[in-house]
């Protein structure tokens, strides 16, 4: 079989980091900009994966799964705070998040 | 490798042990029984013991632990130092959260794990403890920046603030967790030390894109300019404890960290990385001092000056670069403890006259704090001399080091900007201080100082007098601080 180059599932991760970072900053949804978020988190986890094969041994993929648990973790808590914003303001936009000005 | 985990192990981790024990322990107490007074003792107690088992495991530094953690002097040092800061923050927390109509148990639990990621922080040397650590701190903190969202009184938006640190703080993570990436594909190992093995035989730009990206993130999280867009909104929005761990701990542990990987991988052997770190500090010193003078709130003003502090200390990073001289360590952890004690007693001030009902956080409700709490208002003036770095106080002296090391490396152009930016701050200093001189406007009711307060008070007594003793007679720190520097 066919092994992937390294260097191309180098490229598919950067391209999905940068999806997932103009996501973040073009999205006025707070739920899309959490799941760019998310993107370009397992953007990251790709990158390593690719990178563990490349060498062969298991540190890429155990920080893969570090990255799956921080990004649960993350979204748990992200997640929470929608719920709040959305009984404070009834919106998810996140235009409304802009009360403090200095 | 052998990565069994022994006995001999865990006798240097036990300072960290001791502080998860103690979040166990929280959080079984607040099943059993909801008592905001003994989940507060339970938590500066436990902190207390981990302060303790901090100083007895000193015999037994200089031990790695598993290939994660490295348990030297320098990393036992900072333990003690943010077990400290967190000590004193949860002992602030207690009058402030007291009248908060709202679970308040969860917060120390909170402040306990917070600074469990922290701890793990300044003692690693593999990205993976230090990504885990990091995040630990992070994702805690998000939770203690929201947490009064059920007090209908306060006039901040605890919702607004931690959902922009949770949005950009993950934005950082990413970028941080990226470099990583990038770095471990050339190297294959996660070790701070691998890139500094195997530095010569790669390409420079591939190294430089990674350090770079590396930086942006932890630039985020030390809120340094052009990524310091969020710090004013979160320090504003945040309850007046929760800001001061971000400020103190959330930055000193980042930058502690930050410290070990440049020392470790020589990553400032990259002549474009050093390029990028300056202009940081540049833009940080100018931004924060410059954009401080047109506020009006005392938490923005703390929260740009805490930019420019962040980048003086960039300059002694940088002067590590000359890599002959350990002066950069050290006038790093220097600062990092004027800059704690600074933070600490600024804060503390505003949180022992505000409550979670009501904050005091614009200058004009200092107005005239001399002649209604003289003592307070004392207090508060010698930490904002300190923050402007006035002789015979700790900031004086921190600067002055900050200096010396830049000096050793000749880094004229950016001392420069140090000074002319230390010349700005001294205005929007000396213009709180002025405004507690005035008249009093008597319709601020500040917060009562009941029997809960006896322990704030007690603790800005001790920064009071730590920030005179160390500006007076800064030998003894220093003499410490070189001891241990060597070992890093």
């Amino acid at each position: 079989m066919q092994a992937i180059p390294f260097e191309q599932g180098l490229m598919l991760a950067a391209a999905l980091f940068a999806l997932g970072l103009i996501g973040v900053l073009t999205r006025r949804n707070v739920v899309f900009v959490l799941m760019c978020l998310e993107i370009m988190l397992n953007a990251c986890g790709l990158a390593f994966v690719v990178s563990s094969a490349r060498w062969q041994h298991a540190d890429g993929q155990i920080m893969f799964l570090m990255i799956l648990t921080l990004a649960a973790a993350e979204v748990a808590v992200g997640l929470g705070l929608i719920i709040q914003m959305f009984r404070k303001f009834q919106t998810v936009d996140i235009n409304v998040l802009t009360q403090m000005r200095g | 490798m052998e990565t069994a985990i022994t006995i001999q192990d865990l006798v240097p981790l036990l300072p960290v042990l001791v502080v998860t024990g103690v979040a166990v322990l929280a959080m079984l107490l607040i099943a059993l029984k909801r008592n905001h007074t003994l989940i507060g003792a339970t938590t500066i107690i436990g902190l207390g013991l981990a302060l303790i088992t901090a100083f007895l495991v000193l015999p037994f530094a200089g031990q790695q632990v598993t290939p994660l953690l490295m348990i030297d002097n320098f990393s036992l040092f900072f333990t003690i130092v943010i077990l400290l800061a967190a000590g004193f923050i949860a002992v602030f927390s207690f009058p402030y959260l007291y009248h908060l109509k709202d679970e308040v148990e969860e917060y120390y639990l909170l402040l306990l794990i917070a600074t469990i990621g922290a701890l793990i922080m300044v003692s690693s040397n593999h990205f993976l403890s230090a990504f885990l650590g990091l995040e630990t701190l992070s994702i805690s903190l998000y939770a203690m920046i929201a947490y009064p969202l059920h007090s209908k009184e306060a006039v901040k938006f605890p919702v607004e603030a931690s959902l922009k640190y949770l949005v950009l703080s993950a934005v950082s993570s990413a970028l941080i967790l990226f470099g990583i990436a990038l770095l471990y594909a050339q190297t294959g190992s996660l070790q701070f030390t691998e890139l500094a093995m195997t530095g010569g035989s790669v390409a420079d730009g591939y190294f430089i894109t990674a350090l770079v990206l590396l930086f942006a993130g932890v630039g985020f999280k030390l809120s340094l300019a052009p990524f310091h867009m969020w710090t004013p909104d979160v320090y504003e929005g945040a309850p007046l404890p929760a800001t001061m761990y971000l400020a103190t701990v959330g930055k000193a542990a980042m930058m502690v960290l930050l410290l070990r990987f440049v020392v470790a991988s020589q990553a400032l052997s990259f002549h474009s990385v050093v390029v990028v770190i300056g202009c940081m500090a540049v833009l940080s010193i100018l931004a924060g001092n410059l954009l401080a003078l047109v506020q009006e709130n005392l938490k923005r003003i703390l929260a740009y000056s805490s930019i420019a502090h962040m980048g003086y200390l960039l300059i002694a990073l940088i002067a590590l670069d000359d890599a002959s001289t350990r002066l950069g360590v050290e006038a790093i952890s220097f600062y990092l403890i004027a800059y704690i004690v600074m933070s600490l007693g600024a804060f503390g001030v505003a949180t022992v006259i505000s409550s979670s009902e009501k904050e005091f956080d614009f200058v004009a409700d200092y107005q005239g704090l001399f002649w209604r709490e003289p003592w307070l208002a004392l207090l508060l003036t010698a930490m904002l001399l300190s923050l402007a770095g006035i002789p015979l106080t700790v900031g004086f002296i921190g600067k002055f080091y900050v200096v010396l090391a830049g000096v050793e490396g000749s880094l004229w152009g950016l001392l420069l900007v140090l000074v002319v930016g230390s010349g700005i701050s001294i205005y929007y200093y000396l213009r709180i201080v002025y405004r507690m001189l005035l008249q009093p406007q008597l319709d601020q009711a500040y917060r009562e100082a009941g029997w809960d307060s006896i322990g704030s008070y007690a603790v800005l007594a001790l920064l009071l007098a730590l920030l005179l003793l160390l500006g007076v007679y800064p030998g003894f720190l220093m003499s410490i601080i070189e001891v241990v520097s060597v070992s890093i």
